[in-house]
Parts: structure tokens; sequence; C-alpha cells
């Protein structure tokens, strides 16, 4: 898109915003418009010159900073912004459907709601271009409850089920939540084990959000799952052919190292023996453990079971 | 007259005119930037007109008749946005998904998102809620995260104009790189990664691109009003679109027979989506499912360990089995090795 329509949405943003909000500060203003304050100030030098014919005094937006706050004394009919074009409507609607299955009615309702705001000419293109963008990332039910219980800073009880053991019961303060790889996670407080922790969404069970409020930090980013990344005491030695490379090496970028046969070598956690082994087997061959021991065996013990042997 | 300037004054000229405007009129109010040869100064306009239009600006113009003249009208109330009346829940669901995808760094039509949630935020005060939910782009590396987000912003323009795009593609699956002219359909974003949909002039059939092995790419800026193509009225992007490995259209479809058991059994509507499943005893279950990429199933069965058993077709049998072997061999002792 041009600078010009850019800024012509977001100048066509800015009047009614301070109609709105008289006095709002110079800083509030241009982290709504997300751009820096210089930039605010210039834009606002240009509003000063907008008017209509035949350009009398009066006839000039009069829009002004005192005291690094801003002010619109004439918005010259700039009281509200335009409605939403297709294009936001439509950008808007498909990030919707990033929490589709967990958001249920309200955003069925509120898609609704926004078509109806749309200007009757804008409707089709919009139905157009929203059929031009798919993001339904499968999200899972437990989105729901869980947005909640983070919005509302409320902790939260689960089952958590762990391979080769029953569930364990758990208590978190929810404090993100994350979606990587198609795989979506919880990052929370963990009272079990007194730290931070990342919870996969499809091992809990039987989620309940408490009444029991808490304070959630101010840098509680989760960290992206990452198996090159992790530090464990053992690291396992991971070798890949030339045809699964490419992949390899989309994944793993720098940490995947290259050989000279054209495939990569990469070193990740060895932490879990089950997560290894079938990482390793879902290459179907592709891949290969060069040490330790023990984690080759592994993965020989697993290739044998998968055709009963 | 610089041409933002110029176009605010239009509207703030047309949202106060109680009468129609003439061209004559508007030459008149604007003599520096419409005057000059009558040719140049209607194309000048007519950009500034489709500029208008572009931002959603009702501008019609009307032939006059015995109670009004001729000239060019805004129908105001269709330019002010209206309260959308929204509750604060779905307020809270378009803020949620809106913040993700923008919070996630890379999402066609960033600005157009942007735009949007402040516009439906304009009438909810200062009581929006800012939830922490996080989208992370799979198979993009750190510092690659501008590049794929500014490559879907202008794929996002180009659906959104119909416009073909020339694309420098690096598949895995080959050693060199391809030039390719595509008519692009529309984005889907499946397990963090987003594909292109489009028309390969190249291949002359539908396509499927990982935005992310996009090296360059190039939008047709000849008459960008004028669209391309058509995209064919039944296209859908969900049925070019593979959400599981072995939904790759790589060959024929064939129907695969599964035997989940164990802990796998209670899952399996969740792991094989789409799959007619079947209750067989001592708890297990049969999944069936058509298949269109045999070795993505395959190696996805090899992960699921023990519990997972291919029943049929035999060819896909005999695939798990060489599969395996293959994997045994490379991680034999040295002493079955020998023996082998």
């Amino acid at each position: 898109m041009s600078n010009v329509h850019e800024r012509l949405r977001r100048l066509l943003f800015l009047v009614p915003y301070v109609s709105k909000h008289p006095g709002v500060t110079v800083e509030a203003l241009a982290k709504a418009l997300n751009m820096s304050r210089e930039d605010l100030l210039e834009e606002l030098d240009l509003l000063t010159c907008v008017g209509r014919p035949p350009f009398n005094p009066d006839d000039y937006i009069d829009i002004y900073v005192d005291n690094d706050r801003v002010y619109v004394d004439l918005d010259q009919r700039l009281f509200a912004p335009p409605r939403l074009t297709a294009g936001e409507a439509a950008a808007l609607a498909a990030s919707a459907e990033l929490l589709r299955p967990a958001a249920g009615d309200a955003l069925q309702s509120a898609l609704q709601k926004l078509e109806r705001i749309l200007p009757p000419s804008t409707r089709e293109r919009y139905r157009e271009m929203y059929r031009k963008i798919d993001a339904s990332t499968e999200a899972p039910q437990a989105l729901a409850p869980l947005t909640r219980a983070i919005i509302e800073r409320l902790e939260v009880t689960f089952a958590y089920a762990r391979p080769g053991g029953p569930p364990e019961p758990r208590r978190v303060r929810p404090y993100e939540l994350l979606s990587h790889r198609g795989q979506w996670y919880l990052q929370g407080f963990d009272h079990m084990r007194q730290d931070a922790r990342l919870f996969r969404l499809d091992r809990m069970e039987d989620i309940t959000v408490t009444d029991t409020p808490f304070l959630p930090p101010p840098d509680a980013r989760a960290d992206v799952p990452n198996p090159a990344r992790s530090r464990t005491e053992v690291s396992v030695r991971v070798r890949f052919t030339p045809v699964a490379a490419p992949y390899v090496k989309e994944r793993f970028g720098r940490d995947a190292r290259p050989l000279a046969d054209g495939g990569v070598e990469v070193l990740v956690a060895g932490d879990s023996e089950r997560w290894l082994t079938q990482w390793v087997l879902s290459f179907g061959g592709e891949a290969q453990v060069v040490e330790p021991e023990s984690a080759r065996a592994a993965v020989a013990r697993a290739a044998r079971a998968s055709v009963g042997l | 007259m610089e041409r933002t300037e110029r176009i605010l004054d239009l509207v703030a000229l047309l949202l106060d005119a109680r009468e129609p405007i003439s061209w004559a009129e508007l030459r008149e109010h604007f003599p520096a930037d419409y005057g000059g040869s009558d040719d140049a100064a209607e194309r000048k306009f007519e950009r500034d007109k489709a500029e208008l239009v572009e931002l959603g600006f009702p501008l019609t113009y009307v032939q006059g008749d015995d109670e009004r003249r001729d000239g060019y009208i805004v129908d105001r109330d269709a330019y002010y946005l209206p309260e959308a009346d929204l509750t604060k829940e779905e307020l809270a669901v378009l803020y949620a998904a809106g913040s993700a995808a923008l919070a996630s760094g890379a999402f066609p039509g960033r600005d157009d998102l942007a735009h949007a949630l402040r516009k439906i935020g304009f009438f909810a005060g200062e009581s929006l809620p800012t939830p922490r939910v996080r989208m992370e782009l799979g198979a993009v590396q750190e510092g690659e995260e501008k590049e794929v987000s500014a490559r879907l912003e202008q794929l996002w323009d180009a659906c959104a104009a119909r416009k073909w795009v020339e694309i420098t593609y690096a598949s895995p699956k080959h050693p060199t790189t391809t030039h390719r002219k595509v008519d692009p359909y529309g984005l889907a974003l499946r397990r963090g990664v987003w594909t292109l949909v489009g028309h390969c002039h190249l291949r002359g059939g539908l396509r499927t691109f990982h935005v992310h092995r996009i090296r360059e790419l190039k939008v047709n800026t000849a008459r960008p009003r004028t669209p391309d193509f058509q995209v064919p009225a039944d296209f859908s992007l969900d049925s070019h679109v593979a959400y599981f490995p072995w939904q790759h259209r790589f060959h024929e479809p064939v129907e695969v027979v599964l035997r989940l058991s164990g802990a796998l059994a209670s899952r399996a509507a969740s792991l094989l989506p789409g799959a007619t499943l079947e209750p067989v005893e001592e708890g297990g279950v049969r999944a069936r499912m058509k298949v269109t990429f045999l070795d993505g199933l395959v190696r996805f069965c090899l992960q699921l360990g023990p519990d997972c058993r291919v029943e049929g077709p035999e060819s896909a049998q005999a695939r798990v089995k060489e599969m395996a072997t293959r994997i045994l061999e490379r991680h034999a002792e040295a002493h079955e090795k020998v023996s082998a």
C-alpha cells in the first residue's frame, strides 16, 4: 500500500480520536496510532494546514498541542473515524479464526455485527477477501477458559497427563498462551514445582478456573520450545541425510551443522528418551543418533517394537 | 499542495457540502492542483477519487435534475463508523485474536488489522482487554520474521487486488530455486506455517508455496486497479492446504486402515481427525482414512509407537517395514551389523 494511503488512514482516525479524548497526551496518542512522537508531531503540523475551501480561518482543522496534551477545537466534521474498509474487516475476521473453536458464539455474533456496520457497497468485497485468508489453527477448546483466566488473573487447576503414568493434578497461575508449530502451550507458575513451566494444552484435562487471584510478573514471556537450545546434562548428536537436511535446517537454522555429504547434524536435549525416539522415528530412516550409545539403543528398541519384533 | 493534504481538504469539503459539487467548482477551489490542461487535471482528480474510494469514502456523482445540480456528493451516514454494539465478550474475542495475530510477527494484512482494531476500539474507551495470547511461526529462523512479514503484506495486497506475482522459490525437494509467475488466490496458516495457494503459470495448475521459502517476490505493478485474474468460484483454500503430513497431494488417494490400542485408542479422534473410527476387541479402535501421501502417514505411525499398527493395504505395511528396517540398520550395534 502507498504511503499516502497509510497516512490518510491514520489522519482520518487521529482527528476523531483527539475529538473523543480531548487532552490526550502526545505519548498516549502516538502509542494509539503506533507511531513515534516525532512523526506524530509532524502529522499534527500537516493537519493544521487542512481545511475546506474557501479556506477562511474557521475552515481549517484547529488541532494543537498544549502542555504536551493534544486538543482539537475545530474538527471540520471529522468527529468519527471512517467505517471499516473491506480489507480491514477481512483481516480482523481472518485473525479471529485463530480462536474460532474456542471462542464459540461470541465470535460468530461479533463477526455478524462487524458485517452489519460495513458500508453495503463493501460487504461483497469483504466476503471475497475474507475467503483469501485461512488461519484456522485447530484452536483447542481449552483456549476459552485459559484466556479468561489470564485476562481475569485467576489461578487454574487441571489434570496433566504424563507418559506412562496417571494424570497429575496441577494448580497454575496462567501467564501466557503460546502457539508453536501447531501446538498450543500455556506458560505459567506451577505451584507443585514452584517455578514457571510450559504445559501442552492437549495434555490438560478437567480445566477449572478458580477464584484465587494473582498478580502476573511483568516479564512473563515464554520461550518457544527448542530442543537444540535447552540445556540438559546429556546431549544427543543426531545426523540427518541430505534428503531430510533442508527441512531440519528450516527448523534449526544455525543450530544445524552442515556435513560433508550434504546432510546436517544437530545436538539436542537428551532428557526425554521418549521424545527423542519418537522424533527420530518420525524421520522414517533419514535420521540417525550418533551418540550416546544409550540413545541409539533406545531408538533401535523402538524401531523393533514398531514392527512387532 | 501535497497530495495527502489535498485529499484531506477534499474530505473536509465534501463532508460539509449540502449540495453536489461540480467538477468546475472543484477546479475553482483547487486552482493550483486541478488547474492546467483539462486532461491532466482530470487524471489527477481520478487518482484522488480512487484513493478516496479505497479509504471507504462513499463518493458518488449525481446527475442533476430540476431540483439538484450535477456534481459529487458523499453519503455522510455511510461514511462515519457507527457503534457496532459489541458486548464485552465479543470485543474481548476480537481483540484477543487480533492482538495474537499482530504479536505473531507475521500475519497478512497487518496494517489493515491494526486499523481495524483501532476502529472497533474507538467506542470502547480505555477498558480494552489486552490478553496474552501469542502465535509463533514455525520454520522461521530468528532474523527472518521481518522478511516473512513483509512478503505476507505484499501477498495480501496482491491477493486483494488480484495482481499476479513473480517469485523465486526454494523447494527443499530441489537443489536449485525456480522462478514462477503465480496468480495468488489466498493465504492459509497451518501449524505455524503460512502457505500461498495460487495458479502457477510454470506448472499450469494450482500449487501451494510456503511463504518462508519464497526468496524473492515482485508484484505486478502495471495497472494497479485492474485485476489480472479471476479466482474460480468453487475455489476453497482449505481443500488445497494440508493440516497433516498424509494430506499432502503427492499421489492418488489410498485407503489406509490403522489399529490403535492402549493409551492411543482414546485419543484416536484427535490424532486422526477425519478418519472413520470403529471400536474393536480389547478396547482398541480401527481407523480408516484416505491418504494422499503414504510416507507421511507411515512416519507418523512410527512416531506413535507400537500401539499404532497399519492393518492395510499391504503396500503400506511394506513401507512401515522398510522404514523400520532402515532405522534399525542405522542404529544397530557393531556386532549386529556384522551378523546381518
